[in-house]
């Protein structure tokens, strides 16, 4: 039995400088896992997922392995649908997962939500018994990033010595990361209110088709845009602005209102299967590539980023 | 939300959303105080449904007592795939066409 007061998440960040590393990081946590009949999970971009994979040999068995690019793309949906669906499958024992969430090629717009994400690993988890290890390639990733690590884990392992972080201090990283969107040239837009949440939809989806997307993807932007809009107008002071624009090859569709969105894991807590409410942001973060979210006692807006798959 | 004339369950037209969700709400519940064994949703007229209308469809699926179901007849693709992302071995449930 540990003592009450030891807080039984761990969260290391591993910086790492090459493949040798990386391995020497991540495979005898793997093997020290199973060894203990603990669960395990790697999540973490597919080269390095087939660098593991060909190093652990027999072991690829016993462990469940995710494309962190493809299930994390959006990083506000790595803490609900990949670190605690595995978490959560398991309960009662203490589980082990690699992730890997930020990899060189993560875009400017795209960053500030993968620290954003990192930072509420802490929250989402305390008090669980997961140990979540974090990759970061020391020597593709900008300085910033590895600064930033120091402040989003308690414990950094870097040149294979572990030592606590003295930098740790996730709220401020939360904060600081939420800055206020840039405007797009140009973009269409709507006004909305309670009666005309089904032309919101509409004209998301008309706008959306207009941009490019089709199929399975103008579903996915109805129920982005039912969401966003509703929340609007439950929590955000009743009324709020829908735009519509192309950024590159994506769709992006963006609501703003009153509302002060002052919790910072909504969308990031599975309900349980039996509790009718608290699904809407989480679809929203399982459905987008990326949503970027800028949040204050001057209102709220939520950005997200949806392209054709 | 009207009921159904030659099969035990009720027949949806419109969205279901924000706006119309009383009435949904309504009707799941009295579904789930039918004795009917099986009760039939027929939507094909639904254009759209949103999470939480689905969301009220698995609870009230998820409260049945054992051998009751509910069939869905063509609902919209949107509440499947919302369906199959929060519920998906709800064995009370069973979808027919669309």
């Amino acid at each position: 039995m540990t003592a009450p007061s030891v807080e039984p998440f761990v969260h290391p960040a591993l910086f790492y400088r090459g493949e040798e590393e990386y391995l020497h990081g991540t495979v005898p946590f793997v093997r020290d896992g199973l060894k203990a009949g603990e669960p395990v999970a790697v999540a973490v971009p597919g080269p390095n997922l087939a660098v593991l994979k060909a190093a652990l040999g027999e072991d690829v068995a016993h462990v469940k392995f995710l494309d962190m690019t493809e299930a994390g793309r959006n990083p506000g949906r790595i803490i609900p649908r990949v670190l605690r669906a595995f978490a959560d499958a398991h309960r009662g024992t203490r589980v082990r997962i690699i992730g890997e969430p930020i990899w060189a090629g993560r875009s400017a717009v795209e960053y500030p939500a993968c620290v954003q994400h990192e930072a509420l690993i802490n929250p989402a988890f305390q008090g669980r018994e997961v140990t979540i290890l974090c990759p970061y390639d020391a020597d593709r990733l900008d300085e910033q990033v590895l600064t930033d690590a120091y402040a989003t884990h308690p414990l950094i392992i870097s040149g294979g010595r572990e030592q606590p972080s003295t930098a740790y201090a996730p709220e401020y990283v939360v904060a600081r990361y939420n800055q206020p969107l840039e405007q797009p040239a140009a973009a269409e837009e709507l006004t909305f209110h309670a009666d005309q949440l089904p032309n919101a939809r509409h004209f998301a989806v008309e706008q959306a088709a207009r941009f490019g997307l089709s199929g399975s993807r103008l579903e996915d932007v109805a129920l982005i845009a039912a969401e966003l809009t509703a929340n609007s107008v439950v929590h955000g002071g009743g009324s709020g602005v829908l735009r519509v624009w192309a950024d590159g090859r994506q769709v992006v569709c963006e609501v703003r209102d009153q509302g002060d969105l002052n919790d910072p894991l909504a969308g990031r807590r599975p309900p349980a299967r039996d509790k009718l409410g608290g699904r809407g942001l989480l679809l929203v973060h399982s459905l987008a590539d990326l949503v970027r979210i800028h949040t204050g006692p001057d209102g709220t807006a939520v950005r997200c980023y949806i392209g054709q798959h | 939300m009207f009921p159904l004339t030659d099969r035990p369950g009720w027949q949806a037209a419109g969205e279901i959303s924000l706006l119309t969700r009383p009435a949904w709400e309504q009707t799941l519940a009295h579904l789930a105080r039918s004795d009917e064994e099986t009760c039939h949703l027929e939507l094909s007229a639904v254009t759209f449904v949103d999470v939480a209308g689905v969301s009220a469809l698995a609870m009230t699926a998820q409260g049945l007592p054992r051998g009751r179901r509910i069939v869905l007849e063509e609902p919209p693709t949107t509440l499947r795939r919302v369906l199959d992302m929060f519920w998906p071995d709800l064995l009370s449930v069973e979808v027919m066409g669309r």
